[in-house]
């Protein structure tokens, strides 16, 4: 394994980290030489909650709460419960770390949709309707570092900020509110059709910024 | 995809989203169930969402969350532990009317509650033992990166990069940086030669959240060797990790993707 000798001697974990960013930059001619073959920081913690180390945890919840109970805030509007929310699904990964199948996209893309849908069902006044381990998600943006996080969030951003107002209105009502497209529908007066195809072109738009 | 045999796009879309009504779920569950094509769309749309969440405004935690989650691990891990040690189950006895019997009974519990109780004593004093074994581990951990430490913070020492033979060295580089001050240093080696267009951008990430901040161009001579040196940038600023990247010749707003280079910032630094 190669060391970036200028980066990587304050601490080990700047190595994983790079490997995960060399992974992601493969087929590029300036990162050639980079090995993908080194498991990241992220797996590494992983295999350490499934030995059952707290410290591996601590590490999951320090990369990751934040994003987790943004999510929940952003949705619940209410400090208290969704940070119950996130107490229960990092909780939940302790207890069974085989819910989330690595391998396919990141543990972060994960947190955040199981947080978000079970915030959502909060808002509902709902059971939870879907077992977590039924949240697969497909490993297009393998988001496991801060950095390319922090890209990528700038990136959705700039799309959301581009979009028409009524798209970004049904992107709300149905991703953060909760709504059905019906109900969406009845809200906003629009046809269902319409409010169908809002949701899902908003949804390309995101998609197709990581497939240029 | 056939809109005849698969389910809409549309209509995975809104089922990641979870916004179609119990029966329409109903129904898409049933055909997931049978459908490896569907099941493959809907993990891009659940990815999708993922990454519309993963955008939203970040919120600082509640103070002590982790602490509480952290608590409540440590509880359910000694629960585990204690729970491996009881190994002696009370054996199912059959109804005896005699008081002898129920004596003898009693004595007998008492028997597998005395050997129940010194299992665990024994299995506590080897843990008692673990824990000692683990700080004197520890303590020599410590000694050793208190070395490297020493060894890295010499002036003295002699610095040397090695690469492997007849390959190309790697890029790599250095930042230095003093939030207070907004002081950055940053020393790069191994840069490749880019076209005229195109040039290399150094970016802060902060440590609140914020977007990445641009912290200057990198134009590697000759030898691949580049530096930026006390760039514009604002003070105070408390860095999470740097990064570099490819950009347009005159440099971005927001940082393009791939990332060639990137650093996490030691989360007690300045």
């Amino acid at each position: 394994m190669h060391v970036h000798f200028g980066i990587s001697l304050a601490s080990i974990r700047y190595t994983w980290q790079a490997a995960s960013f060399r992974s992601m930059a493969d087929g590029n001619p300036n990162t050639a030489g980079f090995s993908a073959s080194v498991p990241t920081e992220e797996a590494l913690e992983l295999e350490g909650v499934r030995r059952r180390d707290p410290s591996a945890m601590e590490r999951i919840f320090d990369r990751y709460g934040r994003m987790a109970y943004s999510v929940a805030f952003r949705v619940l509007k209410d400090g208290p419960q969704a940070e119950d929310i996130i107490q229960d699904v990092f909780f939940q990964l302790w207890e069974k770390p085989s819910l989330f199948v690595s391998g396919r996209s990141s543990l972060g893309a994960w947190l955040a949709v199981v947080v978000r849908n079970r915030a959502i069902d909060i808002v509902r006044k709902r059971k939870a309707c879907e077992p977590v381990e039924d949240v697969v998600l497909a490993a297009e943006t393998n988001v496991t570092s801060e950095v390319e996080r922090r890209a990528v969030v700038q990136r959705i951003r700039r799309i959301l900020e581009g979009l028409p107002r009524e798209q970004r209105q049904s992107i709300e009502l149905a991703f953060f509110d909760g709504l059905t497209h019906a109900e969406i529908a009845a809200q906003t007066g629009d046809p269902l059709g319409t409010v169908k195809t809002r949701i899902r072109t908003a949804l390309t738009s995101i998609r197709k910024a990581f497939q240029r | 995809m056939s809109e005849g045999t698969h389910i809409p796009r549309e209509e995975l879309a809104l089922y990641a989203a979870g916004a179609l009504t119990e029966d329409e779920s109903a129904e898409i569950k049933v055909h997931l169930q049978r459908c490896g094509l569907c099941r493959e769309e809907l993990a891009h749309a659940t990815e999708d969402v993922a990454l519309l969440m993963m955008s939203v405004e970040e919120q600082p935690l509640p103070s002590g969350a982790k602490q509480r989650l952290m608590s409540r691990v440590a509880a359910a891990a000694d629960r585990q532990a204690i729970g491996g040690t009881e190994l002696i189950e009370m054996p199912k006895r059959r109804k005896m009317a005699a008081s002898f019997w129920t004596a003898w009974g009693a004595a007998a519990a008492l028997l597998v509650v005395s050997i129940g109780l010194e299992v665990k004593i024994r299995d506590l004093s080897a843990r008692v033992a673990q824990e000692r074994q683990a700080a004197e581990a520890q303590d020599e951990l410590n000694a050793r990166a208190r070395k490297v430490l020493s060894l890295l913070s010499s002036e003295n020492a002699q610095r040397v990069e090695l690469t492997a033979a007849k390959v190309h060295p790697v890029p790599s580089a250095r930042a230095t940086y003093l939030a207070s001050q907004g002081a950055l240093v940053l020393m790069a080696n191994n840069l490749p030669q880019l076209s005229k267009d195109k040039t290399y951008e150094l970016w802060i990430i902060p440590a609140d959240g914020k977007g990445p901040i641009p912290a200057g161009l990198l134009r590697p001579d000759a030898g691949g060797q580049a530096s930026v040196v006390l760039p514009e940038i604002p003070i105070g600023v408390g860095a999470k990790a740097f990064g570099i990247t490819i950009e347009k010749a005159g440099g971005s707003d927001t940082p393009t993707l791939p990332i060639l280079l990137s650093g996490a910032a030691p989360s007690a630094g300045d």
